[in-house]
């Protein structure tokens, strides 16, 4: 995807607005879902609130700064975030899936609003790395963003792509981490140790943030934060896979959910009741 | 050979590899992070001692599964195709093709039966591995075939790609098939005649259904399975290409270096000219979809390999319809 950056953020928002618009990013995700009657819903339960940050908090600059996507299957955030700020239209969320659509399950070329995503994972920093590169290059001051889920840094590319930022002091790169500890198989922790990823990342040569990666105030403290050092930031953030809401029941399958009309409806009922 | 709509078998590579395995202690199985989507769930709950889920770190899996290959084990290594192939495409060339070690990769949702886009589905994986010496490359086209592959596999000394289908699978050979992994096999029609369909994997039921189109509308046609596309059974593709007016191949793949470049390499060799259509994936990434979809708008239908066949023999009528097959819920019935 070249030279996309069709971001026009809205105007920055207060934590209250910011939460609202977490609350109606999981409502588009679930009706996306519902489409199908089965998707990737819980991806957008855990980062609601940093796709809220990211999108509608005035973190990335309109048409200049880069974001990158490197879980292809988190598209869904992207454009339930997308539509609430105007990036896309509403009514487009209506075709999420289907056969021709192009907000497909799963990103490629053709999904809008970002400046790259990858469907294969551990692939995107290496790409953010190379977007942070190529500003340094052109003397830009253009941030990059780069959103990467935990089960993902199994793959060692990233940690090549880490080694290099941190030697290259990519200042004006930044990586959030949705910590949510899922993957296709169960938890994180079921599979393999990841942990202790601030201490990893650091190791890299990273500065690092660990928060709540519900609380919008830590967020969007983190992602405004200033280098002390010249390092690439690593925000680490801890989330809920469920996003915290009691409808969705412990068995649930999170990383592919099958979304029945009753847990349709229970979802929905607790979002709605939330933003009221 | 049975008639469409095909009856559909569930996991029948997941229960045939732990079937195999508790016979056969040497048998590991890997797997990064697709266990039921592999069908190793199945593995996994019965003997769990040899079975590895190593996380999303393919590179790594295969070169553990090389390791335990060269201390003696038996290794099927599980994910999707392009999960196995072009994402760790160094280590499998180096750490297991080269060594010709005892590992086997089973690559699952070929080419356009993945509904997630280019990222996830496998188009050139054929190609890949079949460009590796000491490689074999192996296609089931149905549960029959399946459930034996796995037995097959294990038994052929060195590495083997294995291209697989996931979950649903369609049952279409007889019962009393026998799977050689030195032969491709003639299903239908004889070998003198107008058409001769060569298919491999998923493609095997639209080849069916092409060929008793053609033959129903007067022109014969056969169709030769090719379960084994590396190294291809070149005497009975060879002999069948002698005696028809024009040869189809048909790929759920790329055209480019699979079953249909195969066929073309082969025939070319053997110095026969007789006129080669490849219906396949045509040099193009594809999108997401359902496999309906993506197999009418990317070429892999029934209708594809009727129009080569007409187009090929200049035909001078109207091509004939492929038949519309009405798949009830459990069974299974091509594009």
């Amino acid at each position: 995807m070249v030279g996309h950056s069709a971001m026009v953020a809205t105007a920055p928002t207060d934590a209250i607005g910011l939460r609202q618009l977490a609350a109606r990013i999981r409502l588009n995700a679930t009706r996306m879902v519902a489409i199908q009657r089965l998707g990737y819903l819980c991806q957008a339960m855990s980062s609601a609130e940093i796709f809220a940050v990211l999108f509608g908090g005035g973190v990335m600059r309109a048409g200049y700064d880069r974001f990158i996507l490197s879980p292809g299957h988190y598209t869904i955030c992207v454009y339930a975030a997308a539509a609430e700020t105007g990036l896309i239209e509403t009514a487009e969320l209506a075709s999420y899936g289907k056969d021709g659509s192009e907000l497909e399950a799963i990103g490629t070329e053709r999904t809008p609003v970002v400046d790259l995503v990858n469907g294969s994972l551990g692939q995107g920093l290496s790409g953010a790395v190379g977007f942070a590169l190529a500003a340094r290059l052109a003397s830009e001051a253009r941030d990059t963003f780069a959103f990467l889920s935990d089960g993902e840094l199994e793959e060692g590319q990233v940690w090549e792509a880490a080694m290099f930022a941190g030697h290259y002091h990519l200042d004006r790169l930044t990586v959030v981490v949705d910590a949510n500890n899922s993957q296709v198989d169960g938890p994180v922790t079921s599979v393999t140790s990841i942990e202790p990823l601030a201490d990893k990342w650091q190791a890299f040569g990273w500065r690092v943030i660990e928060l709540d990666g519900h609380d919008v105030d830590a967020l969007l403290a983190a992602f405004k934060s200033r280098s002390d050092g010249a390092k690439p930031l690593a925000v680490i953030a801890r989330t809920k896979i469920t996003g915290g809401l009691r409808s969705i029941p412990p068995s649930t399958d999170t990383h592919f959910v099958k979304l029945d009309k009753a847990l349709e409806t229970a979802i929905v009922s607790e979002l709605e009741a939330a933003l009221a | 050979m049975r008639e469409p709509p095909y009856q559909i078998v569930l996991k029948p590579y997941g229960a045939a590899l732990l079937e195999l395995a508790r016979r056969r202690p040497e048998i590991m199985c890997l797997g990064a992070d697709l266990t039921r989507q592999t069908e190793t769930d199945l593995f996994r709950d019965e003997i769990p001692d040899r079975f590895i889920n190593v996380g999303v770190a393919e590179a790594n899996m295969i070169g553990i599964a090389s390791g335990l290959a060269r201390a003696g084990h038996v290794v099927f290594v599980n994910t999707f195709g392009v999960f196995c192939t072009r994402r760790c495409f160094d280590q499998i060339a180096i750490s297991v093709a080269y060594p010709a070690v005892n590992v086997k990769i089973v690559g699952f949702m070929p080419g356009l039966s993945s509904p997630g886009g280019p990222s996830h589905q496998a188009i050139e994986d054929v190609a890949l591995m079949r460009a590796l010496p000491n490689m074999t490359v192996v296609e089931p086209a149905d549960a029959v075939e399946t459930q034996q592959v796995v037995a097959a596999v294990a038994n052929h000394p060195g590495p083997v790609y294995l291209r697989l289908k996931r979950g649903e699978i369609p049952k279409i050979l007889d019962d009393d098939y026998r799977l050689d992994l030195r032969k491709a096999q003639r299903l239908t029609g004889s070998e003198a005649c107008d058409v001769c369909i060569i298919a491999s994997g998923m493609m095997l039921p639209a080849a069916l259904a092409a060929a008793r189109t053609l033959t129903e509308n007067g022109v014969s046609a056969s169709v030769i399975n090719v379960s084994v596309i590396k190294p291809l059974d070149a005497a009975t593709i060879l002999n069948a290409a002698r005696h028809c007016c024009i040869v189809v191949t048909a790929e759920n793949h790329t055209v480019i270096g699979g079953l249909g470049s195969a066929v073309a390499e082969a025939m070319a060799e053997a110095g026969i000219a007789t006129p080669l259509k490849r219906v396949g994936i045509a040099d193009v990434f594809a999108e997401s979809g359902s496999r309906e979809y993506l197999f009418y708008r990317y070429g892999l239908g029934t209708q594809n390999i009727i129009g080569a066949a007409w187009r090929g023999l200049a035909i001078n009528r109207t091509e004939p319809p492929a038949p519309v097959i009405e798949s009830a819920p459990g069974t299974y019935a091509p594009v």
